[in-house]
């Protein structure tokens, strides 16, 4: 066991997979129908976290900010990490947080309960169901770690204490940049949805199944792992957690206005073998074609 | 007397000494809303672009010709690319600078500025992000219309229950991921006397290609005011080893046709998505995919799923934009956020079971089906006709 301590950061979230979520009939999401699970960036985090446990041994923390129901996210987190620890911040106060007073909960969570020690902190890229993609960057500023955005790798320098990564940076009307930097313990990495670990040393692979079947027994008995923190126990600041703490707020929800018709569409019966050939060819003459006769 | 907040700050990005197209669209939109609220406030508050650069003064000639009132230009050679950390630093310090802001305009009283704007890709969303934590205001993300208003608000929190008008605040919508709901956002100080605090800028993050710039303008005149930033080796100590330039394995600026599918796939996606890709090698055709499924939300092959259902294949605004001479939707029904990033397109083709959808006003032939019913008939015409039909190349 080295002495890389690292903390990752889930959500619970809305299960989009087809069976488990539920839309309303005008194509808004039913949340009230629509399980939750960890969310699939959260997923991406906990694995690019697991890669430092096989590969440097490092210590795992996961958290997460919610209601006691997001035990079960932290749960299924540590199948995917073999979390050491599970910790939860829940209090009744936090509810209704936008990022800023999110933020402020795990900055004040990972510098607290964590003794301030880690040395890298990982989040997902954004979340399925909010799509903003601030907390992570938000509370890697509050913590005053060095915060490095869509990583697809990384590895540590354990001996300079050193993060080297790779990210992938797309620019509109540009091309994509894959960039190769290079910062000191302690950073902050939000992880790309495309990363994917690789073990290629057989001590890694022997290193991998121990863990992965560690981390199988330990989440069956996840309860054993997990500390519940309020907002008391966390120490945080009451005006800025939660509502009072948050800078913004939702004025208003509306159903998008239907655009008025850009087109105006013929419309063809798909069982006719007859309208579809005139399509076909309709589409071969958009491309350019020419018939030969 | 000049107020406490005041001016639209708008942060530049840029790549190979040329503004990244949303860059200009910001400004656009920054003019349009700051000429409005000029004139009903009877004020002058400036559009302001904020450029971290190294030898970028030509593109800040350029700022102000597409609607900038001042540029604030910040060189230096460690602004080559764009390092969060130290670009949050020296943007906070920019924002919070009054003597800067003098410079355009009578700023005694200024302590930050009253909006700001950040373009919502890679780069704008983590610094608007760590900008905002570090100047302890709001955030909105991922914006598509923006409104200055003054409102009247009650809120439990905010104002204690009571009815407070808040003047120009900027309403800022976003779609949210479905695509059929608009949010706005406020960012609102607390007036509420118990946990009183004032949050500015407002300030969000706004997509690109949703916004037009304003046409380009040689006999615009506006300033452009150095600043030499603070910052030590700590600030630094992200270094870029290299930048490699890739181009995506997805090309659809070079195809003549593309075929999306969304979640009308769901009652057998393997075999449609399977599908789908056959019609797009018939048609030489690229494959793209509705917002939803880059979510995964269908058990398929690892395969299948790591080549089609991607990021990378999404068209709409958190996508790509496409304009094919030919685009085939389908089982997209053609929300919003998809329709954004296809209507430029030649020819459209719809294919959905429901003629209710929102598809069918913005396609050219709506085919009334089933996709796994509509496509091999397609297929099987594609192919009979195909041989007494030459596509030029």
């Amino acid at each position: 066991m080295s002495d890389l301590k690292i903390a990752v950061i889930v959500k619970l979230e809305p299960d989009f997979s087809e069976g488990n979520v539920s839309y309303n009939a005008d194509g808004t999401l039913n949340r009230a129908e629509t399980k939750s699970i960890l969310g699939p960036h959260s997923a991406v985090a906990s694995s690019a976290a697991f890669y430092a446990k096989v590969k440097y041994g490092a210590r795992i923390a996961v958290t997460t900010m919610g209601p006691p129901i997001a035990d079960t996210a932290l749960q299924q987190a540590q199948l995917l990490c073999d979390a050491d620890e599970l910790h939860l911040y829940s209090d009744r106060m936090f509810a209704g947080a936008d990022t800023l007073a999110t933020a402020e909960v795990l900055k004040t969570g990972i510098s607290k309960v964590e003794g301030g020690k880690m040395d890298i902190v990982f989040s997902g890229h954004r979340a399925s169901d909010g799509e903003t993609g601030q907390t992570g960057p938000q509370t890697a500023w509050k913590l005053g770690f060095t915060f490095l955005g869509n990583v697809i790798d990384y590895n540590v320098d354990m001996q300079n204490r050193v993060v080297r990564a790779r990210r992938m940076i797309s620019l509109q009307g540009f091309y994509d940049v894959i960039e190769e930097v290079e910062a000191p313990l302690p950073v902050f990495i939000a992880i790309d949805p495309s990363y994917k670990a690789s073990f290629n040393t057989v001590s890694q692979r022997l290193a991998f199944e121990k863990y992965q079947k560690e981390a199988k027994e330990r989440a069956q008995n996840y309860k054993q792992y997990l500390k519940i923190f309020n907002a008391q126990q966390l120490g945080v600041d009451p005006k800025l957690v939660g509502l009072p703490g948050s800078p913004t707020i939702v004025y208003k929800v509306e159903r998008i206005p239907k655009a008025k018709a850009s087109r105006k569409a013929e419309v063809v019966d798909g069982s006719s073998r007859d309208q579809i050939a005139k399509v076909a060819a309709k589409m071969y003459e958009v491309l350019g074609g020419m018939v030969i006769k | 007397m000049s107020a406490k907040y005041e001016h639209l700050y708008v942060v530049i990005e840029h790549e190979d000494g040329k503004p990244v197209p949303v860059s200009l669209e910001m400004l656009g939109e920054a003019r349009r809303l700051m000429n409005g609220f000029n004139k009903k406030y009877s004020a002058n508050e400036k559009v302001v672009a904020l450029v971290l650069g190294n030898n970028m003064r030509r593109l800040c000639e350029e700022l102000i010709f597409y609607g900038a009132d001042a540029v604030i230009y910040v060189d230096s050679p460690e602004f080559q690319y764009s390092r969060n950390l130290v670009d949050t630093k020296v943007i906070s310090q920019v924002a919070t600078n009054k003597e800067l802001a003098k410079k355009f305009s009578d700023a005694s009283n200024f302590i930050k500025p009253r909006y700001m704007f950040f373009a919502a890709d890679n780069i704008g969303r983590q610094l608007s992000s760590t900008v905002l934590a570090d100047l302890e205001s709001g955030l909105a993300s991922d914006i598509n219309k923006l409104v200055i208003e003054d409102l009247e608000i009650k809120h439990e929190h905010k104002t204690k229950g009571q009815a407070v008008k808040y003047e120009k605040t900027l309403e800022m919508y976003r779609p949210d991921f479905s695509g059929f709901l608009w949010t706005t956002i406020l960012c609102l100080d607390n007036r509420n006397p118990a946990i009183e605090r004032e949050y500015h800028p407002q300030a969000c993050s706004i997509i690109p290609g949703v916004f037009l710039p304003i046409e380009r303008d040689t006999s615009r005149r506006g300033v452009i005011t150095d600043y030499i930033p603070k910052f030590d080796e700590r600030d630094l100590r992200v270094k870029v080893l290299d930048r490699k330039i890739v181009k995506s394995a997805v090309d659809f600026d070079s195809c003549k046709a593309i075929v999306s599918f969304g979640r009308g796939i769901k009652d057998s996606s393997e075999q449609n998505i399977k599908m789908v890709a056959d019609l797009a090698q018939a048609l030489e055709a690229e494959v793209g995919v509705s917002l939803p499924i880059s979510k995964k939300p269908f058990a398929v092959s690892e395969g299948v799923s790591s080549t089609y259902m991607i990021p990378d294949r999404v068209i709409g605004t958190s996508g790509r934009k496409v304009a094919p001479l030919l685009y085939i939707a389908a089982g997209i029904s053609g929300a919003m956020q998809h329709i954004a990033g296809m209507k430029e397109s030649g020819f459209v083709v719809a294919i959905n079971p429901d003629e209710n959808s929102p598809i069918k006003d913005e396609c050219d032939i709506f085919i009334k089906g089933r996709m796994e019913d509509v496509i091999p008939l397609l297929l099987e015409e594609l192919r009979k006709q195909k041989p007494a039909i030459e596509v030029k190349k």
